[in-house]
Parts: C-alpha cells; structure tokens; sequence
C-alpha cells in the first residue's frame, strides 16, 4: 500500500483539499503540520522552499494543485473524463487568479503586506468578490449536479468551500450575497465521507 | 477530425504554449489571434472574461494551463505516466508563481504602473530571479533528459522556453548567466517539429 506524508502548516491553506481528498477516498496518510518557526529550517530540503509537499513512498511533490490533481485523479474526483478534468482544471485556476488577485488584502491583514486592510478590503477583495464570485455561481447553475462537474463532487470543489469558508468569516457582508456558493460549501461538508474529518479537525481562520 | 480554434492576444503570453503544442503534434487548428475592439465584443462570451481559449468543435474550454494540459495529455506531451504528470504540474505551477512575482516589473515595462523601474529591478525582479531560476535549472541536471521530464519534451518545456525568450528579450545580462536554461530554451526552439512555425511567427516582445 502507498505510503502517503501531506507536510503543510497547521492551516488550511493550500493543504486542506489534499488533506479532504484523501479523507473523502479513505485512504490513510500522514497530516504532518510543519509549524511557522520549524519551516525556515526545512525549506532548502523541499524541491521549491515551498509546502505543501506530498510524498508518495518517499518521493515528493510540490505544489498544491499539482498534488490535488494527481491524488483527485487515482481516486476519482477529477472528472469523468479528460474533457471534464480539464474544465476543473480550468475553474480551479480561475480560482487561483482570484485569490492572487485578493493577495494584498490577505496580507495586509495578516500584517505582513503594505497598505491599510480596511481599504484593501474595499478596493481589493470586495471588488473581487463581486467581480468574481457570480462568474462560479453561474458555473454551479450550469452544472446542475450541485458541485462543479456535472458529474459529481472533484477535488475542486473541496478547493473552493475551504476557500468560501475562509472568506465568509473574513467578509461576511460581502459573502452573504452568493447564497448558491454558500449552499455549495455546505453541501460539500454534509458528504457523510468527511463527517468524522471535519468535526475532529483543528479549526483556523486559514 | 476535430475542429480547434485558440482565441488569444498577438503575443506569446499565456497562448504561446498551446500553439507550440498543436505544431509540434502537426495538429490543425485556427490561431485566433484577437485585440482592441474584437476582444471587447468577445470578452462576455468567454467562460471568465479572459484569453486564451480554446474551441474543440465548438466545446469551450478556458485557461492556458487547463487547455495546454488538455491538448498536451492527448498528444503524449504530459509526461509518460501520472505521477511525471504531476511532476510537470509542479513547475508549471512554480512558473506560475515565479511570474506571480514578477509581475510589478513587468507593470512597469508594459506601462501599467508608474513605479521606478530601477528600484523594482533590485528589490524585486533580480531577487526573484537568482531564487528562481536556479530551481528550475536544478531540475533540468535531475532529469537528464534536456527536457523537464525525464521521458522526453512536454508541454511544460514550451511553457517555461516561451517565458525564458521573454526575460531574453528584456537585456542581454537578464539570463546570460544561467547557462542550463539558456540551453534548454535552445534545445527546445531547434526541435524540427516546431521549426516552420518559429521562422514564420510573429515575432513580440511578450
């Protein structure tokens, strides 16, 4: 059986849908959380000084998305096919665009960027969301499924209720409005698979 | 047969590694190349409001690395098995988040931002490099190959020699000194599959 270690910081972050993957498909693994003061010691060992790293029998893997895709893919939650894949492949990058885009907002507020977070939360993350956030809903809408490939729940959409759940608590005002990516979120962590992993799971605001 | 259009700007950008990708594979497909007032009238017709996309009989698929992933899975250009996929996956993402970086210098030199160009070229754009770069050559040495992959040339070699011309393009000095990427860029310009194609495109900045 494949010896599977997710290192990541204990957040949710960039770690939580490979952490939701692998509970939803049970598959046992390793939920190793590098603190914040260990990091800058271990980050010249991992292939890009960044996490999460996923290793597979030893050997790692970088990035966030390349290790959601490759886990989604043995365990079924990257579409019924390369067509569908790819069109998750494709909201999750769009996806990824957005959060760049929120980028000055989320550091201004963890201290660690330029700028004042109220007005960033204005000009920078409301704009965003409103830019933004129908464009998804529009896309559950044609889906029809309740998550974003017709053909069911993927790695992607664990991607975005982490990240739903994240910006709720950080804007509810602004997020209230998007009641079907609310819904969405909820629907993802009804799925009786992640019931036990959810309620035992450490809770942050990342 | 299927009929593919790729809708872009006229530069190389984010649509520059799908077209090598259709010429190496000896693929037919409409370059679409749009601007100005086309893209304006386009723009709300596409999936996120954004270039590049790509038609597949008339099937709408957006985001370059989604469509890049899409054509170069079904023409033996993402790596030889899922987990060199992943592999793959990995430092596309990293470039991703390399040019993420990068981007306040390039604000300056394509005329968006108003901030000192010298000042950014120190603080920013050389730091991002020097830790970059050599990242990216490392893992060159580790495969062995000339390409990224150890099996052979994929769509991620397209990707990061199309970037590489750019930071070419910006001074003689930018790269001249990483002498591994500089070649691999080489390696990839001289495979004869994409030859007619590099003599009669246009040739841009970006």
């Amino acid at each position: 059986m494949v010896q599977y270690k997710l290192m990541y910081f204990p957040v949710r972050g960039l770690g939580e849908m490979a952490r939701l993957i692998l509970h939803y498909a049970n598959v046992p693994y390793e939920d190793k959380h590098i603190s914040f003061e260990e990091w800058p010691n271990m980050k010249t060992t991992t292939p890009f000084g960044q996490l999460p790293i996923l290793e597979v029998d030893g050997k790692p893997l970088a990035q966030s998305f390349a290790i959601a895709r490759f886990l989604a893919r043995k365990h079924g939650l990257a579409g019924k096919d390369d067509w569908e894949s790819a069109q998750l492949d494709a909201i999750a990058d769009f996806m990824k665009d957005v959060a760049t885009e929120c980028r000055p907002y989320f550091m201004a507020l963890m201290g660690r960027g330029e700028g004042d977070k109220d007005e960033l939360y204005n000009t920078v993350f409301k704009t965003s969301m409103e830019k933004n956030m129908p464009v998804l809903e529009k896309l559950l809408k044609e889906s029809g499924s309740g998550f974003f490939a017709k053909s069911g729940v993927s790695w992607v959409d664990f991607y975005i209720a982490n990240f739903m759940e994240t910006f709720e608590e950080l804007g509810p005002s602004v997020m209230s409005a998007y009641k079907d990516l609310l819904k969405h979120k909820e629907t993802v962590y009804a799925l009786p698979q992640l019931k036990k992993y959810l309620e035992s799971r450490p809770k942050t605001q990342f | 047969m299927v009929q593919y259009k790729l809708s872009y700007f006229p530069v190389r950008g984010l649509g520059e590694v799908s077209r090598f990708i259709f010429h190496y594979a000896n693929i037919p497909f409409e370059d679409n190349r749009i601007g100005g007032d086309d893209w304006q009238k386009y723009k709300s017709e596409t999936p996120f409001g954004q270039m590049p996309v790509l038609e597949a009989d008339g099937k709408v698929l957006a985001q370059s690395f989604a469509i890049a992933r899409y054509l170069a899975r079904k023409h033996g250009l993402a790596g030889k098995d899922d987990w060199e996929s992943a592999q793959l996956d990995s430092i596309a993402d990293l470039l991703k988040d390399f040019n993420t970086e990068l981007r306040p210098y390039f604000g300056i030199i394509m005329g968006h931002s108003k901030d000192n160009k010298d000042e950014v070229y120190k603080t920013v754009f050389k730091p991002t490099l020097e830790k970059n770069l050599p990242i990216l050559e490392k893992l060159l040495k580790d495969s062995g190959s000339g390409f990224f992959a150890k099996s052979g040339v994929s769509w991620v070699d397209f990707h990061v020699a199309s970037y590489i011309e750019t930071l070419e393009g910006l001074g003689p000095d930018v790269v001249a000194n990483y002498k591994e990427i500089t070649k691999h860029k080489a390696k990839v310009y001289a495979l004869p599959q994409l030859k007619k194609y590099l003599d009669s495109r246009p040739k841009t900045q970006f």
